[in-house]
């Protein structure tokens, strides 16, 4: 992996890496490959993935009532910039 | 610092106690991120002023609440986490916010935006990680409780390193409302006491079903501590044969031993059983590829635009883009890129979904084993805690797969699991590991006692000078 691909990963992940970051990155993923062939030693054939601990799933609908609510006062309590009861950024549209 | 020789004091004093203790290790430890002083007493409950510390990814209503992160530095939640609530009205004090590895994805402790938290035991030492600063208060007897999470081994290695029992339990048993998350599957809110009564209490406030996180269980939560019993004749205890074998250091497996002998002589009947070497092999590549995924798609939403520390541009992209460049550290970063690799399309059938397979292979042999006996025993670690300058270990050794990390094995399968001290190597602590049946908390407490009343070491906390 070269450290153009990796510095393409990261901005698509939106972070910046430096020259040294990258570089680091391209070492870890040469152990990161070794650890991978253990993986491939496993025959997985027919094995379904596990995504969660347990199969037990939360099977019920809750009323449609409101519940929980922040107020707008606290849901702007930690945006970095705000007008009028709203989050300002940067103009999207131009 | 137990919670029955506090409860001897009274209630007026035990937050000033503890608080003097926090303080007064700040400079030594580096154990806190923030101190909470004005935190109010209530009068009733089974932790009444009973001071506790939580670690700092637990969402605390008007408390700073970093994740030891640079993008969160200053988030100050507007709601409590479930736990936070339950804790208040058992009439617990909040005392500290406690470092942890940045975003919890770590397991030094070295990686808190505030610089590494130092082991009470040996300050050139880590606690372990993520939940170190958590561990070394409690181990430092500042406090009897302290609340962490647990989606490695995050809890019970710490545990381990600093001398003091750390319990994670069944996956669901308590919930993660208002916890920053990791890797969902993974995720266990865990925490530390110096005794096994004390966390069979905790575990009595903190367990429960919780609407608010639906994977919260509804399994009935037991009055653990009045159920506890150190009897283990006809108990059957496994060895895990791979990390016995797996462990260089003769000291560590001499207290084992000393511990199973013990353990036989009062009635348990002990095997040792292997599993196949090469899924053992693959524990710690399986959990790394989920983990980091999960954290990957997890962290999305800290962009520095509805909360956290934003760094201004000239378009969205541009303020995403240098808030995220200067909120994670390189550690972190890292990760990331590996996480979302691992998600790629093309890459999620040979990556991801190979290690989501082997993930349900080594639980299913787990499981397997856990039907023939109550418990699986193993130290919790090959090693005492490394230094804080040591270089990392060589991860392709089946010392650093299988010794290092088999306790993920607790959050594949989400199985009760917790570690308490077994003694001393050089006079730094070592921990044994002690894992259960799914809900099978009373059994683990019960072998956790047995144990405890073998080593003596009920309570003990070091005092740092």
């Amino acid at each position: 992996m070269e450290i153009s691909e990796v510095k393409k990963l990261a901005e698509m992940l939106m972070f910046k890496l430096s020259d040294e970051e990258a570089q680091e990155i391209i070492e870890e993923f040469k152990t990161f490959d070794r650890q991978l062939a253990l993986l491939d030693k496993i025959d997985t054939e027919a094995v379904d993935e596990m995504i969660f601990p347990f199969d037990v799933k939360t099977s019920f609908l809750r009323d449609d009532e409101a519940d929980h609510i922040l107020s707008q006062d606290d849901v702007l309590k930690n945006v970095a910039k705000t007008k009028q009861g709203h989050v300002v950024v940067p103009k999207v549209v131009r | 610092m137990d919670i029955r020789t506090l409860e001897e004091m009274p209630i007026s004093e035990r937050k000033a106690y503890a608080l003097k203790k926090v303080k007064g290790l700040q400079d030594k430890l580096n154990a806190s991120i923030t101190i909470i002083e004005d935190d109010e007493v209530k009068a009733d409950g089974k932790l009444m002023g009973i001071p506790v510390a939580l670690k700092d990814n637990i969402s605390t209503k008007g408390i700073k609440t970093t994740a030891a992160s640079d993008i969160l530095d200053n988030y100050v939640p507007v709601y409590d986490a479930t736990i936070v609530k339950k804790l208040k009205e058992a009439g617990a004090i909040f005392v500290s916010k406690t470092s942890m590895d940045e975003l919890a994805m770590g397991g030094t402790n070295r990686t808190a935006n505030i610089g590494p938290c130092h082991n009470p035991y040996d300050l050139d030492r880590i606690t372990g990680g993520s939940s170190g600063g958590s561990a070394a208060l409690v181990a430092a007897g500042a406090v009897p409780l302290a609340i962490g999470s647990d989606t490695g081994d995050s809890v019970r290695k710490p545990a381990a390193y600093c001398g003091i029992v750390g319990v994670k339990p069944s996956y669901g048993r308590i919930s993660r409302y208002g916890i920053i998350p990791y890797a969902s599957s993974l995720d266990h809110v865990g925490y530390f006491t110096t005794n096994v009564e004390d966390a069979a209490l905790a575990l009595e406030v903190l367990a429960g079903r919780d609407d608010l996180d639906m994977t919260s269980s509804y399994e009935e939560v037991l009055e653990y501590s009045k159920l506890l019993d150190a009897n283990v004749k006809g108990r059957r205890l496994a060895i895990f044969g791979n990390v016995y074998d797996a462990i260089s250091d003769s000291s560590i497996k001499e207290a084992f031993d000393k511990i199973i002998v013990s353990l036989e002589d009062k009635g348990a009947i002990i095997k040792k059983v292997y599993f196949d070497g090469d899924l053992m092999k693959c524990l710690f590549p399986t959990y790394f590829i989920i983990a980091n995924a999960e954290a990957t798609a997890n962290h999305s939403n800290l962009d520095g635009v509805r909360f956290g520390h934003r760094i201004d541009g000239d378009s969205m992209e541009d303020v995403m883009m240098a808030t995220r460049t200067r909120g994670f550290s390189s550690f972190i970063k890292k990760r990331f890129v590996i996480g979302s690799y691992s998600l790629f399309e093309e890459n999620q059938e040979r990556l991801l979904k190979k290690a989501q397979r082997v993930r349900r292979l080594i639980v299913e042999a787990v499981l397997n084993e856990l039907k023939e006996v109550d418990a699986l025993l193993a130290p919790a670690s090959g090693s005492i805690a490394p230094r804080l300058d040591d270089p990392s270990s060589d991860e392709l050794s089946d010392e650093y797969l299988i010794a290092e990390n088999h306790m993920v094995i607790g959050n594949f399968g989400g199985l009760p699991s917790m570690t308490l001290p077994m003694g001393f190597k050089d006079d730094l602590p070592i921990g044994i590991n002690i894992t259960c049946n799914a809900f099978k908390e009373e059994e683990m407490f019960d072998i956790a006692l047995a144990i405890e009343d073998i080593t003596g070491l009920k309570g003990h906390v070091k005092e740092v000078l």
